[in-house]
């Protein structure tokens, strides 16, 4: 059978009385309430030492690759018109993690009118360059741009856009085939390596990507 | 809880939620250690055991991670960070409820820093609290943890969790008369 | 495919894009107002005395003009071009002593990256070595240095390449092996065991090849050596 504690008591249990003010005939039950909450333990629960890193990283993973559902289908290499029809970007609002970036490959490399054979000026840059699509989802950014060793470094002169509403901002460049390193630089100042490409050191003590452009499906042989 | 300062150079909880929204991902770092012990003090006592505790509190900050463009207002990071904690802890509670697996009993000990000071009735108290409170409903028990093991004010709870003071108060009370009942059946 | 030219041809397209021969003007022009003025003149004499000694000058002027985007200090603007302009002249050493007389620019730099990433002179030489035609020892050199930058031990990152070389496997593949080992720690490899994962799968013959099949260049002599 349950006895309550006296409505006194409880309230006294909340902090808006004192022992002092409770009733004398109460003051043993209001004791022996305060004996029972005061057994609570307040000690810190103490975790593995090892907690902060395990979550950091899941979190870098999630970074480089979010919600994966949504971003599958960007993984699969697609073609695209030079015209560049941009798909609905709605499928991304709301689902995804904090910045990430993703570099695609989009299309084949141009094709070139000169019969290939012979000599040994072959092709120059452009006929076989494809075009990449950068990806930065900054969604706290008023500004985004990619720099890198394709555009002299220059942060001004690569802007990305925003892509409807989600946070998402994109641009697509025609890259030689080979290696090219960049970053983001978000709000004109802040340098931001692609969590979803591999990263180097830069020689002044910051990262740069790596983006490896593929002529994809050619193969040279 | 509510909005805290950052540690020198840390930064507040709002500037390290936009510098992660940003592309910093590593300073998410900085929330994950200024809320661990913390939310894991909640967790333990919500769900009887450190060890389910730790996976609770990692869920959810990473749930949080993955939501983050969703935190409203980056001020109010920490009681959002509760709520998913909370809806973690629920969740953890409902599933056991479904196996047939009560809080609490049968869970090892909580592995809190070694207190040589207590006395062993005060750790026995300590323990038997911990135990009557896995009979408690999840509401009652959150009342009484946010109460009485984070000492917040009713009007804070109010805020975290959304239910009006009087309602909390009235399942408080509950709590009280449950738990009186509990420990005089320990003694 | 009709003859190795082609090959040389295609392989000719990277160290193409860059412009080589940069004048002392150009150098000047390309540095100012992007590079601290007090980096320029420092950078302009690394410069010359890399042209000097045959070394490419182009990465380190891009070198300079990126620590000039990046806000970098001049001081060390100055010490990382320095540094660059070091590792360009022993790659430079290292092709020599494979017996290749004239590296071009894209090759070197490649070797630069190679050991700034922690290859050694030698293993920068047989990297060299293994890529004949239409394998670029610039892009494998370049590949190996960014294996290496992301943590596959350098020994193993010569050997995950020698066995994607042998297996006949396209540009393409090399160049994404790179990201291919990122995936696999980001799954949580480490990059020796994402990039053994790989090695293994190299080993394997491309399709619609016969087993036992030798890219065209590499039965006899180093068409390299002069």
């Amino acid at each position: 059978m349950i006895t309550g504690y006296h409505p006194l008591v409880k309230r006294l249990l909340d902090g808006e009385l004192s022992l002092a003010q409770l009733p004398p005939e109460l003051r043993a039950e209001g004791e022996e309430a305060l004996r029972l909450v005061g057994a609570a333990d307040r000690a810190p629960v103490a975790l593995s030492p090892a907690f902060e890193e395990r979550v950091m990283a899941v979190v870098r993973r999630h970074a480089a690759s979010p919600g994966r559902r949504a971003w599958r289908w960007l993984n699969a290499p697609r073609e695209v018109e030079l015209r560049l029809r941009v798909r609905p970007w709605a499928v991304w609002a709301g689902a995804l993690a904090v910045a990430a970036g993703l570099v695609l490959l989009l299309a084949r490399p141009a094709p070139s009118p000169e019969p290939r054979g012979g000599t040994q000026q072959a092709h120059v840059g452009t006929r076989d360059s494809v075009l990449v699509r950068f990806v930065l989802f900054a969604p706290g950014a008023r500004r985004v741009a990619v720099a890198g060793t394709f555009n002299q470094w220059d942060r001004s002169a690569t802007l990305l856009v925003p892509a409807g509403t989600s946070g998402v901002w994109t641009t697509t460049l025609a890259l030689p085939v080979g290696q090219h390193q960049y970053a983001f630089v978000v709000d004109g100042a802040r340098w931001v390596v692609d969590p979803a490409a591999p990263a180097v050191a830069d020689g002044f003590g910051r990262r740069n990507s790596v983006v490896a452009v593929t002529a994809q499906g050619g193969r040279v042989l | 809880m509510g909005v805290r300062l950052g540690l020198e150079g840390e930064g507040t909880d709002a500037e390290v939620v936009r510098d992660v929204l940003a592309g910093d991902v590593e300073r998410y770092a900085v929330l994950v250690r200024r809320y661990r012990d913390r939310y894991a003090r909640f967790a333990s006592r919500m769900l009887g055991s450190r060890d389910v505790a730790e996976d609770a509190v990692q869920d959810a900050l990473i749930r949080a991670f993955d939501r983050l463009a969703d935190c409203r207002d980056p001020n109010k990071f920490a009681g959002w960070l509760f709520l998913i904690l909370r809806n973690r802890c629920y969740a953890e509670q409902r599933r056991r409820q479904r196996e047939g697996r009560p809080l609490a009993e049968g869970d090892e000990a909580f592995a809190g820093p070694d207190r040589p000071d207590g006395t062993l009735e005060q750790l026995e108290q300590g323990r038997a609290l911990d135990l009557a409170l896995g009979h408690l409903t999840p509401e009652q028990r959150e009342v009484f943890v946010l109460k009485h093991y984070d000492g917040l004010a009713y009007e804070e709870i109010g805020q975290l969790t959304g239910a009006t003071v009087a309602s909390l108060k009235m399942r408080m009370h509950r709590a009280y008369d449950r738990l009186r009942d509990l420990m005089r059946e320990h003694r | 495919m009709r003859t190795p030219q082609l090959a040389v041809g295609l392989v000719l397209v990277l160290s193409t894009v860059l412009p080589h021969g940069l004048g002392a003007q150009d150098v000047a022009a390309r540095l100012d107002g992007r590079v601290p003025p007090e980096a320029q003149r420092a950078v302009r004499g690394i410069a010359a005395d890399a042209a000097a000694r045959g070394l490419p000058v182009e990465p380190l002027v891009q070198k300079a003009i990126e620590g000039g985007a990046k806000g970098v200090p001049a001081d060390r603007v100055i010490a990382a071009v320095r540094a660059l302009a070091g590792r360009l002249g022993e790659a430079m050493a290292a092709m020599h002593e494979a017996g290749v007389a004239a590296p071009s620019g894209d090759v070197v730099e490649g070797g630069a990256d190679a050991l700034n990433a922690g290859l050694s002179g030698g293993q920068v030489r047989e990297l060299m070595r293994m890529s004949h035609p239409p394998y670029d020892p610039a892009l494998t050199l370049r590949v190996a240095a960014t294996l290496a930058a992301l943590g596959v031990p350098a020994k193993q990152t010569v050997q995950l390449l020698a066995g994607m070389i042998s297996a006949g496997r396209s540009l393409g593949d090399l160049l994404s092996l790179p990201g291919q080992v990122q995936t696999g720690v980001s799954h949580g490899a480490t990059p020796a065991q994402a990039a053994a994962g790989l090695a293994r799968a190299a080993g394997g013959t491309p399709p619609g090849r016969s087993p036992g099949w030798v890219p065209p260049g590499q039965r006899k002599g180093h068409p390299h050596k002069p």
